[in-house]
């Protein structure tokens, strides 16, 4: 065993040096810290919330910071998975020491992490995991800028209601994730208040090559409405799919994320007119900001943005304005400074509130897209509309 | 019975693909006995190899061919020789080494293609990505249809290849009985290089006809290799006309299992079935027919 | 000094927690202790039995699913999973090992893979009783690191002296027969399927108890999490080989390996570029960071390769060989 000792003294050793080996500490800066995907499945989406943090957070220093403060942020990379995202949080906690925390991505990453903001008394102010539970545990430490999975289609019940009243059925396509399982069992739910009839809701893996099984169900049963809550990819190959196989509906809508992306309708082509989608913004959005968001975030990065980015953008002000409120920096005293937060944002109006199950959950309305002769046009509601909707959509084969 | 004859037509053309995929993996476990969990992992740099050709020199995926394919031979060989080879030489308690060396390449690839292309979807849209034709009321995906045919001529290719050039029935004879061989002036070393390359080509292929109906991104590897091993264990190590089968079979299992039962179910079908070919007909197809 | 330097290493494992008082490493040394039973058990089936399993995301998950489970579903805390993680997964053991032993080599590997991949998904699909991906949250009873760690530390110490007392033993040397040479086993009167069964159940356990540790102290777990593939049975098997198979201390060497360098590429080499850059002010170096942070995994997977390919038997396997590349000089005989 004497080979082992050494072996183990020798690592010992390396550890030890590392442990010792402390980042320098710059004193007088604010540190924020985030969590976010900046690589696996999700790094696309957490590099557009990546950069608008940055961009956000170098305006706010350069006018002026926190009443002359500099705010550090701290990015760390939860790669996509709840695990890592939580060693991400315990690391910027205890040993970065940040007094609040951002981001949050992935709904089950999110959930995760909350947890552990938590238990430290450390404010984290969500902006993008949408599962409603993440609100709904009554956890004061917790706030979310971002209208929770249920609330998603809101804006496209309104519609239904106000326009798409024949509507009767409706089949619903999920996937396999927590944001597709719990924001299809949401929406059936409302088609059931509705009076709409779920005739048939089924989940699937992400990632699959032929959805056509699927979707000749879904042909058989003639719904007027498929209701898809899908990313990107699987988003494109549904409704591939269901150009390639002649099936029709009134509606086709996504429930956000993946329909409305420009990838989806590079990778569709002509078969992407007339899907609608919900979304939580769009830089048209009748908001102080948001188009100025979106034009400053192309000019810099050369790249274009969506409502995630604008989730995060808006988290950083909103972070910001409670470090400039709060009695102290510390993470009790911001945290008493975001319940109080009420202001306007480029992403919406940010008040933290509480009603039903949900406490400090900033409550938004949403939006109705759909594409048309490949732009992506806000249809509903009507007083902020770039265009007008198209409805019911056109055959297939007469298109 | 629409519903039934749409399924039918789905998991056939999606089964020639899978066989394609399977050829690649049959040979290499067939000859060598390596598990290569790298599998997927060298289709997407086949697929990449695809992108560049598209986007970059507006080459067709069916042309790109001719170069996805020797592109992964050669890096087929190399992996083989100047990684794989050199632990068939060393002694160690566990002959898996290999197993988790090909687990190694498979990270290392996905991890360049990041590094190179970042994790960003990647599609290629050709003419005919989404167009079908109908017989009666069934469709039938152009792009699918035409590399069922592919995959299909490449087996019947791969047949021929191993039976009748001499390469092929070293390649068979190495396969068999690896001592014998060498006693019979087969050169295994080279053997097991070529035929690590071979299989990498028709992975690649796959892949490359893939392209113009599914998209890309660097983790797409993982699914496909598991799909692989189905295949191959379905149809017999060492089999091409069982990898066919097997593939047609998992194509057809994953189409029913989804519209019968839901797709949530369709991976789990495939697995089902190759838990229950591992137990009931350990030598797959290839039992039941001669090669 | 032979037989004392696991326990001087012992010793300074104790005492880490009361000396190093970062929540952050405290973590990883509790990942670290995790691993050491996940590989031991590894070990117990693959290493000194020879039959390697890429299934063992299977025990794990479903330890730690039975301590989740205790919480949500019986009102339980769930330290009950630790005492019936084990068990649950001992359970699953039987199954797993009729269906899978029967095959050989590959076959035997491919099939656990395949049981991974039914169990992950079974746990997905089946949300009456998993709550499917939504997992299971449960708030930890403590809040500080210090009695998972010691909790983990026990556990650690259990497995490696279960493995060290079960190989020593006569079921031991059975366990090395089958590996060796399973049908002159087999010839020789030992029943190696019944051997096997225990061999497996042995792994089980160890890991089942670990998926329970894990649910106690991450709070969180969801399918993709406890019944992954790649970041479970995968690397249950780095931690086995990368330490050295069919030794005792090889799973702790490989455990501490792993984690180690998993962490030290992720965290972009522990903040040591960002750490120089921004003393000496070179930015050069800040971008170094950067990539070096976001190509954490491939720097990872790079290194995989090459252990496997220069140390095929691991660190503690080949450790002369190790030392010797290293210090040339002091050879004092024939080469090793």
């Amino acid at each position: 065993m004497k080979k082992v000792s050494k072996i183990l003294c020798v690592f010992a050793a390396l550890f030890f040096l590392f442990t010792i080996a402390a980042t320098p500490v710059i004193a007088e800066n604010i540190k924020v810290g985030v969590v976010l995907p900046l690589t696996g499945k999700l790094a696309k989406f957490g590099e557009i919330e990546n950069k608008s943090f940055l961009m956000a957070v170098k305006e706010i220093n350069a006018a002026g910071g926190i009443n002359g403060k500099k705010i550090d942020l701290i990015i760390e990379d939860t790669t996509g998975k709840p695990d890592v995202g939580r060693s991400a949080i315990e690391k910027l906690i205890s040993q970065d020491k940040v007094i609040v925390v951002g981001g949050g991505y992935s709904s089950s990453v999110t959930w995760a992490s909350v947890a552990v903001a938590q238990q430290h008394k450390i404010p984290f102010l969500v902006n993008t995991g949408s599962a409603d539970r993440i609100t709904e545990q009554g956890w004061n430490y917790i706030f979310r800028l971002n209208p929770p999975v249920s609330e998603y289609p809101k804006g496209f019940a309104s519609f239904l209601q106000n326009v798409a009243k024949d509507v009767k059925t409706v089949a619903i396509l999920h996937e396999n994730s927590l944001f597709g399982q719990s924001g299809s069992k949401k929406f059936a739910k409302q088609c059931k208040s509705l009076g709409i009839n779920v005739m048939m809701k089924e989940g699937y893996e992400a990632g699959a090559i032929d959805f056509k099984p699927l979707l000749v169900k879904v042909k058989a049963k003639n719904p007027d409405l498929v209701y898809m809550i899908s990313y990107i990819m699987d988003a494109a190959m549904l409704i591939r799919q269901s150009k390639e196989l002649d099936m029709n509906a009134k509606l086709f809508v996504g429930g956000a994320a993946g329909f409305t992306l420009p990838e989806f309708q590079k990778n569709v082509g002509a078969g992407s007119d007339y899907v609608f989608s919900a979304t939580l913004w769009v830089p048209s959005a009748p908001y102080p900001g948001a188009q100025a968001y979106y034009d400053k975030f192309v000019a810099k990065y050369k790249t274009p943005t969506e409502y995630h980015g604008a989730e995060a953008y808006a988290a950083m002000y909103v972070i910001a304005d409670a470090l400039k409120r709060a009695k102290s920096l510390t993470p009790e005293a911001v945290r008493e400074a975001l319940a109080k937060t009420d202001m306007m944002t480029a992403f919406g109006p940010v008040k933290f509130v509480s009603y039903g199950k949900k406490t400090q959950q900033n409550s938004l309305p949403t939006f109705l897209v759909q594409w048309q002769k490949a732009k992506l046009e806000t249809v509903w509601p009507e007083n902020v509309s770039t265009a007008k909707y198209v409805y019911p959509v056109p055959k297939w084969n007469e298109r | 019975m629409e519903v039934f004859l749409q399924t039918l037509v789905a998991g056939i053309l999606k089964g020639g693909l899978y066989g394609l995929i399977g050829i690649g993996m049959t040979m290499i476990m067939g000859v060598m006995g390596i598990i290569n969990l790298a599998h997927g992992q060298l289709m997407m740099v086949g697929m990449y190899v695809t992108f560049v050709c598209f986007h970059y020199m507006g080459i067709d995926p069916y042309i790109a061919l001719f170069i996805s394919m020797p592109a992964l031979f050669l890096l087929g060989m190399v992996l083989q020789k100047y990684l794989l080879n050199p632990l068939m030489e060393v002694e160690s308690i566990l002959p898996e080494n290999q197993v988790l060396m090909t687990v190694g390449i498979g990270m290392v690839l996905t991890e360049i293609a990041r590094f190179i292309f970042s994790s960003d979807y990647k599609s290629v849209q050709t003419s005919y990505s989404s167009s079908s034709f109908f017989v009666g009321d069934i469709s039938f995906s152009v792009a699918l249809t035409i590399a069922f045919f592919i995959a299909v001529a490449f087996t019947v290719f791969m047949f021929w290849f191993l039976i009748k050039t001499d390469l092929g029935r070293s390649i068979r004879a190495t396969a068999q009985d690896k001592d014998a061989a060498l006693l019979m002036g087969v050169n295994s070393k080279r053997i097991t290089i070529i035929t690590f390359g071979i299989g990498s080509a028709l992975v690649a292929a796959a892949g490359t006809l893939l392209m113009p109906i599914y998209y890309l991104f660097p983790d797409i590897g993982g699914p496909f290799t598991r799909k692989a091993f189905v295949i191959t264990i379905l149809g017999g190590l060492g089999s091409t006309v069982g990898a066919i089968f097997g593939g047609v079979t998992l194509g057809l299992a994953e189409a029913f299992g989804a519209t019968y039962i839901g797709m949530a179910f369709d991976d789990m079908i495939g697995l089902l079935i190759f838990i229950l070919v591992l137990l009931f007909l350990p030598g797959g197809f290839k039992r039941l027919t001669k090669i | 000094m032979k037989k004392h330097s696991p326990i001087l290493a012992l010793a300074i494992l104790i005492i880490f927690p009361m000396v190093v008082k970062s929540h952050y490493h405290q973590h990883l040394m509790i990942l670290f202790l995790m691993w050491v039973v996940i590989g031991s058990g590894w070990n117990v089936i693959a290493g000194f039995t020879g039959q390697v399993s890429f299934g063992d995301a299977a025990f794990f998950g479903t330890g730690a699913y039975t301590a989740g489970l205790f919480a949500t579903k019986l009102g339980l805390s769930a330290w009950w999973g630790m005492v019936f993680g084990g068990v649950a997964a001992m359970a699953i053991a039987f199954p797993f090992g009729w269906i899978c032993f029967r095959l050989r080599g590959a076959y035997f590997a491919l099939a656990t893979l395949a049981l991974n991949e039914i169990f992950r998904h079974a746990a997905t699909i089946w949300e009456s009783l998993t709550d499917g991906m939504v997992g299971i949250l449960i708030m930890q009873t403590f809040v500080s690191k210090i009695p998972y760690y010691y909790i983990a530390l026990g556990l650690a110490v259990i497995s490696v002296l279960t493995v060290q007392i079960v190989m020593g033993s006569k079921w031991g040397y059975y366990f090395v027969s089958i590996r060796e040479d399973q049908d002159a086993a087999e010839s020789l009167g030992i029943h190696t399927h019944f051997y096997k069964m225990i061999s497996l159940n042995i792994a089980a356990f160890l890991t089942g108890m670990a998926g329970a540790l894990f649910m106690n102290y991450m709070g969180f777990i969801d399918p993709e999490v406890v019944f992954s593939l790649h970041d479970i049975s995968i690397m249950a098997i780095l931690v086995g080989i990368v330490g050295g198979v069919g030794t005792v201390y090889g799973p702790v060497v490989g455990a501490f390996i792993m984690v180690g360098v998993h962490e030290f590429f992720r965290t972009g080499f522990f903040g040591v570029f960002e750490g120089i850059a921004s003393i000496t002010g070179i930015e050069f170096l800040n971008v170094v960071d950067k990539y070096v942070g976001h190509a954490h995994v491939l720097g990872f997977g790079i290194l995989v390769v090459l252990v496997i390919l220069l140390l095929p038997n691991g660190v503690v396997g080949d450790w002369d060989k190790l030392v010797g590349s290293l210090i040339p000089i002091k050879k004092k005989g024939a080469m090793v």
